[in-house]
């Protein structure tokens, strides 16, 4: 469960949000839908603790991040954007090192870091390093790393970026998995179509603010539109910065 | 809270390890430079030293043949060629006329002052000259009956207390400065790629991500640089110990000579500058939002321990750098090197200011990668 309150963000001139509320629930996969610069991103790192809001507050399963930040993403995983791959290791070696630091012991880190390697399909690629992969291959690094550790809450930051079909897919069925296994799924993305096929909730951000929040078919509905596209438009009332 | 200190140092390591930039910068610099000091050594040696047998262009040889026969048993003789055309001794044509009437002969001396390589074979005629003279005046005072010794109000001697160790001052302190400076050349390349490299490659912002505190980060980034610092030192010194034996230190009346014992010292003492070094290096590159900004500064920065070491080894430096980092482990070492006993109080000292001075940057460094201005580079 994840919980923002009233967040405002100010990035050198540019108010990046701006009085934002929202909240993602357990056993759902709720989407932030922004057009690029809409602070989707800037959201996502005051989530992290890693930018401090200037007013409001973020909340992880009822922890205040800013108070207690260590004890806050013990319950968190992110796939960021940029992946920060550490190109010297191996995918083996990086998931378990922060299965470790996110405090598993040795013994339970490398068991936790094989099952999620196989459950990604990744052992081809498990011993090989970093350096040179494929962006598929990178994603599903990147990815093995956020969920390792189980937590209940699982932050993708535009995780669909230049992926193939099949990376895509591997990414959409693993979403889904950890939905029906009661985790906390949220994901910002300006790509229209996995939004509508992914998201219980979608959350529409336009200039830093909440415009919208509701289904793929409330929000349709809400504007008295078919597609969610066309949804979209209406609701932040420009077609710019959209990807179809 | 230890143990995630250890799996990130851990990672540090093994991440280093494999950074073949950061391996070669710590390998090159310790097994180069003393096989670099040595050959400097060798080649400084053989000609600052005044050769055994010293040819002197001698004008009107003829006209003295005592004198010449004297400079001849210090092994000074008279030849010709480019290298006694350097040092010139003309001996004045009324010389066995004014030796008879027991006047003051006339010899001159000519070279060139400026020469460094010539300042021992000069002033080896130079004394050799004086030398002859003194007799000579000593047998004109007997043959007039008169006592030598009354020209001899003073008889000085002296007592030279240098060991032969403590004469090759200067040497000394460039061979030692060369070994502690390697604590900061080898592991500022890992303090680079972890620090600056990090940010560049987006996996700062993800390392903060996860339940770990800045202080933690801290901690274990600069025991992985202080680590690869040490590693440097050691083989550094390793290389000195067989090395430096193969110099013809005999020729300037000292030796150098790295002990075990000394070897040890040296780790000891080096390891809060090792600390200093990484805390600084990591301080400065966490400051730079690229690699290639990183090294610039650096660069700048490493001139200022350079600065302190040389000036405490050539003497010119005013007594408080005794105290501080690295001139006073520089000056201990020196001492200790030199055969004198090791300046306990001083050396603790400059340790304990070199510890807080490190430990004061690693703080900052925890407090200012909470600022999101620094992770982001905004």
């Amino acid at each position: 469960m994840i919980k923002v309150s009233n967040i405002s963000k100010r990035i050198g001139k540019v108010q990046a949000l701006n009085q934002l509320s929202f909240s993602a629930d357990d056993g759902m996969i709720t989407g932030l839908l922004g057009p690029n610069g809409a602070g989707k991103t800037t959201c996502l790192r005051t989530i992290f603790g890693l930018l401090k809001p200037d007013e409001g507050y973020a909340e992880i399963d009822g922890i205040d991040v800013a108070k207690h930040p260590v004890a806050a993403k013990q319950q968190l995983g992110l796939f960021p954007d940029p992946f920060g791959l550490y190109e010297r290791l191996t995918p083996r070696e990086y998931i378990r090192y922060f299965a470790a630091l996110n405090g598993m012991s040795k013994q339970a880190a490398s068991t936790a870091t094989a099952e999620v390697l196989s459950k990604l399909r990744m052992e081809d690629i498990a011993d090989r390093r970093c350096k040179g992969f494929s962006q598929g291959q990178r994603m599903k690094t990147a990815l093995a790393q956020a969920i390792v550790h189980q937590p209940t809450n699982i932050i993708l930051d535009e995780p669909t970026r230049g992926l193939d079909v099949m990376s895509t897919r591997v990414l959409r069925d693993l979403l889904l998995q950890l939905k029906q296994q009661g985790h906390c799924v949220l994901f910002s993305s300006h790509v229209m179509q996995e939004v509508a096929a992914l998201c219980d909730r979608v959350i529409v951000m336009a200039n830093g603010k909440v415009a919208a929040i509701g289904s793929p078919q409330q929000l349709c509905e809400q504007t008295g539109q078919t597609s969610l596209e066309e949804a979209f438009i209406q609701l932040i009332g420009t077609d710019e910065g959209i990807a179809a | 809270m230890m143990a995630k200190v250890f799996t990130l140092l851990r990672k540090e390591l093994v991440d280093a390890s494999r950074d073949k930039r950061s391996v070669l910068a710590g390998l090159y610099y310790a097994i180069g430079t003393p096989l670099l000091m040595c050959g400097l050594f060798i080649v400084l040696i053989n000609q600052l030293s005044s050769p055994e047998d010293l040819p002197v262009k001698m004008i009107n040889a003829d006209k003295a043949p005592d004198l010449v026969r004297y400079l001849g048993q210090q092994g000074i003789n008279s030849g010709s060629g480019e290298k006694a055309d350097k040092l010139v001794l003309q001996i004045s044509s009324d010389y066995p006329q004014k030796m008879a009437r027991g006047e003051s002969a006339e010899v001159t001396v000519i070279a060139d002052n400026s020469d460094e390589k010539m300042q021992d074979s000069i002033r080896r005629l130079q004394k050799a000259l004086q030398a002859y003279s003194a007799e000579m005046g000593s047998l004109r005072l007997i043959a007039r009956g008169i006592d030598p010794r009354v020209l001899q109000p003073l008889k000085v001697e002296m007592h030279d207390q240098a060991t032969p160790d403590s004469k090759g001052g200067m040497i000394l302190g460039i061979a030692l400065f060369t070994m502690l400076y390697s604590v900061f050349i080898s592991g500022m390349n890992l303090a680079i790629d972890t620090s600056a490299g990090e940010r560049e490659r987006n996996s700062l912002g993800l390392l903060l991500s996860h339940p770990v505190t800045t202080g933690q980060l801290v901690i274990s980034k600069l025991l992985a640089v202080t680590a690869f610092a040490m590693l440097g030192l050691i083989l550094i010194l390793l290389i000195s110990h067989f090395a430096y034996p193969l110099v013809p230190w005999a020729e300037l009346g000292f030796s150098i000579s790295i002990s075990p014992q000394f070897m040890l010292l040296m780790l000891v003492v080096g390891l809060p500058v090792a600390m200093l070094a990484a805390s600084l290096q990591l301080f400065v590159s966490f400051m730079a939002k690229t690699f290639k900004e990183a090294q610039s500064y650096l660069t700048m920065v490493m001139f200022i321990p350079l600065a302190l070491a040389m000036s405490a080894s050539y003497n010119i430096a005013p007594e408080v750098l005794k105290w501080l980092p690295v001139s006073g482990q520089q000056q201990a070492l020196m001492e200790v090197i030199k055969g004198k006993t090791l300046p306990w109080m001083e050396l603790a000292i400059a340790s304990g200011l070199t510890l807080l001075i490190a430990a004061i940057l690693a703080t900052a460094l925890a407090r200012m990668l909470r600022s999101e201005k620094v992770v982001f580079g905004l």
